[in-house]
């Protein structure tokens, strides 16, 4: 009698679950033992970095700045992967919709009902462009959008470096390498907080409700868990793709606007801060649930605080970087792993 | 003159740096495994090479060390999507976040500083005489000519003239029908992954000791990225990999060029070309030439991982 390992095709909810957390815990683990290993103590800094985070309305609230741009760029990355595609340019749309609302915002002069708006109107327009090439690509020429869409983040970086260090610089000269101050701000919502945060959350509510309930989302899920059925059933495929990833690249441009109007007030280099990367992270955690991006942009969003927390003790937002890969890692791995189950081997024939 | 011949010497060692990294995501892709962690190998690859001329100044020894470097984590790479047959996108995802991440915490102390030892520059005697081409194509570090004839010759031989090359193409193209001729799929696809993977850390080091000549958090700059781009333009082959390299580092080169003779261009705009252009490159070939899809089709089975046991 022996035992080997079988592959099913499908996994219960909850062990998939199991199988995530598991797989957190132990990239945890791992980074808690390089960091024992580096003379730090881990479970001391774990301690500082919750509390921190957690143990306060400030640090609350901080963690909730955090989680703004974090669900938008989740939900960005969980659109498409709705339709069986990555879009991994979240980065460079963050970019390309806070430049369009920039440009909004700085010529924009009036009441700040009716320019908010409108930056949000430019922003969503300025993602979706930033997307546009590799969508049409995609979606009539087949070329892949993982290297398009990256590729693009590139320069949507150079192009707002340059733009705040030459022709929107700060003409008054006091502030360095950014624009002016915009005028227009997002209403506060406490001390820090804005209210960017309720909107991202009714953004992430709104792609749920619009892929579960609708025809539309329908017709995306289709395709995306068989292309050759949908368009089998007469449902048009390249629409859909096309449609799906301009919503997705508007929703990264968005995330690009709040973090302007809300949080950063200026347009300057770095202003995306890894968003788009970390959105994927924050997708890939949430298994492509627009509800449960919420959930790992909340988790996405402690480890960045643990960066910024940590920051005296030698850790920065690389090695939160580095974290973040290493997390994903585990969990790639852990969502196979959960597909094996141990069965007995019975002897055909005595 | 003088602009003709810096434009071909940056063009090739910008080119080279390119051609490596892509040479190796030839060898992964051709076996059926998509690696996107060539950005995050660069990277680790550059900080290695740095910090081991900062220990010992010998370059060769960097270079041996980042190759070293890339073969480890490929290796960790290659057991997770080859071993455990993990999601590829993702694994290559995590494995350039983690690596860039890495190196940037690690590389802190190396930040600006010079490279302690560079590759030195080897005149051919006679030949680097010769106006304008001699000092760009004959006076250049020897690891040069290694990356543009021996290595893609090697590796076109080894891929199309070889009965291992066959078996290799054969595990990207039909790994069940390779397994079913008794040829060992996962070790095949294990141990080229993870030599693609030392190359990407040689160009990240090759990076860091020859072209450019120091550490700074980003210097890979998604180089790593168009490596994987040019991998698909140049229809998954080693030479025309190392030609669309080459191309490559003559777009860049035109950049720095722009950039130290003050043309009327932002340098900004300069810096843009090479990304727009991996972009252009990806997509035109397939909209202009479409009867010529088939030359620039991937191996069949590529990002697939294989079941033995699952049909």
């Amino acid at each position: 009698m022996s035992w080997r390992f079988q592959r099913v095709p499908t996994v219960p909810a909850g062990a998939a679950l199991a199988g995530r957390v598991g797989a957190i815990l132990a990239a945890l683990a791992c980074v808690a033992a390089v960091l024992s290993l580096a003379g730090l103590a881990p479970a001391r800094l774990g301690a500082e970095v919750i509390g921190s985070a957690f143990g306060s309305v400030a640090g609350l609230e901080d963690l909730g700045l955090l989680v703004t741009p974090l669900i938008l760029t989740g939900i960005a990355v969980a659109l498409t992967q709705r339709i069986g595609l990555w879009n991994i340019g979240g980065e460079g749309q963050f970019n390309a919709g806070a430049l369009a609302a920039t440009a909004v915002g700085l010529h924009a002069g009036g009441d700040d009902a009716w320019v908010l708006p409108l930056m949000a109107l430019a922003g969503a327009a300025g993602g979706a462009a930033w997307i546009l090439v590799p969508t049409l690509a995609r979606a009539f020429a087949g070329v892949s959008e993982l290297i398009t869409t990256l590729l693009l983040n590139f320069v949507a970086a150079l192009l707002v470096a340059w733009l705040c260090t030459g022709p929107w610089r700060d003409p008054s000269g006091r502030a360095l390498a950014t624009t002016a101050r915009i005028p227009a701000e997002l209403p506060p919502l406490g001390d820090t907080l804005h209210w960017g945060l309720p909107a991202a959350i009714a953004v992430a509510i709104l792609a749920a409700g619009l892929l579960a309930f609708t025809r539309f989302g329908y017709e995306v899920r289709i395709a995306g868990a068989n292309p050759g059925a949908a368009l089998y059933a007469g449902i048009p495929v390249r629409t859909r793709i096309v449609a799906v990833m301009l919503l997705s690249g508007a929703v990264a441009g968005l995330a690009g606007t709040i973090e302007l109007a809300g949080t950063v007030h200026r347009l300057q280099g770095g202003i995306s801060n890894n968003y788009g990367y970390l959105g994927i992270m924050v997708a890939v955690l949430a298994r492509g649930s627009c509800l449960g991006v919420i959930a790992g942009a909340v988790l996405m969003a402690a480890l960045l605080n643990a960066g910024i927390v940590l920051q005296t003790q030698g850790v920065n937002t690389s090695t939160v970087l580095a974290i973040t890969g290493l997390i994903l890692l585990f969990t790639a791995v852990g969502d196979e792993i959960v597909h094996y189950r141990p069965v007995r081997r019975t002897r055909i024939l005595g | 003159m003088d602009l003709i011949t810096g434009i071909l010497s940056t063009a090739l060692l910008a080119g080279g740096v390119l051609a490596l990294a892509a040479l190796g995501e030839v060898l992964a892709e051709r076996v059926g495994v998509v690696n996107l962690g060539v950005e995050g190998l660069m990277s680790l690859g550059a900080l290695t090479g740095i910090a081991t001329v900062a220990a010992v100044p010998s370059p060769a020894l960097g270079f041996a060390a980042a190759l070293g470097v890339g073969f480890a984590f490929g290796c960790v790479f290659a057991a997770a999507t080859v071993l455990l047959r993990a999601n590829q996108v993702l694994c290559g995802l995590a494995l350039t976040l983690l690596g860039s991440g890495l190196a940037a915490t690690l590389g802190r102390s190396y930040a600006g500083a010079p490279a302690a030892a560079v590759f030195p520059q080897v005149a051919v005697p006679g030949l680097a005489d010769i106006p304008v081409l001699g000092p760009a194509l004959f006076s250049q570090n020897v690891l040069l000519y290694a990356i543009y004839i021996a290595l893609p010759v090697g590796l076109h031989l080894l891929l199309f003239r070889t009965r291992h090359g066959l078996n290799l193409r054969a595990v990207g193209e039909s790994p069940a029908a390779a397994d079913a001729a008794g040829i060992p799929v996962a070790a095949i696809r294990f141990w080229y992954v993870a030599l693609g993977s030392s190359l990407a850390g040689g160009a990240g080091a090759y990076l860091t000791l020859a072209f450019v000549p120091s550490w700074s958090e980003g210097v890979v700059a998604g180089r790593g990225w168009i490596a994987v781009a040019l991998v698909i333009f140049a229809g998954f082959r080693p030479l025309t990999a190392v030609a669309a390299a080459l191309l490559f580092g003559v777009i860049t080169a035109l950049g720095f060029v722009g950039q130290a003779r003050g043309w009327p261009v932002a340098p900004a705009i300069l810096s843009m070309l090479p990304y727009l252009g991996t972009v252009a490159f990806i997509i035109l070939p397939v909209v202009a030439w479409r009867r010529l899809r088939g030359w620039f089709a991937a191996p069949a089975a590529l990002g697939l991982p294989y079941h033995r046991d699952v049909r």
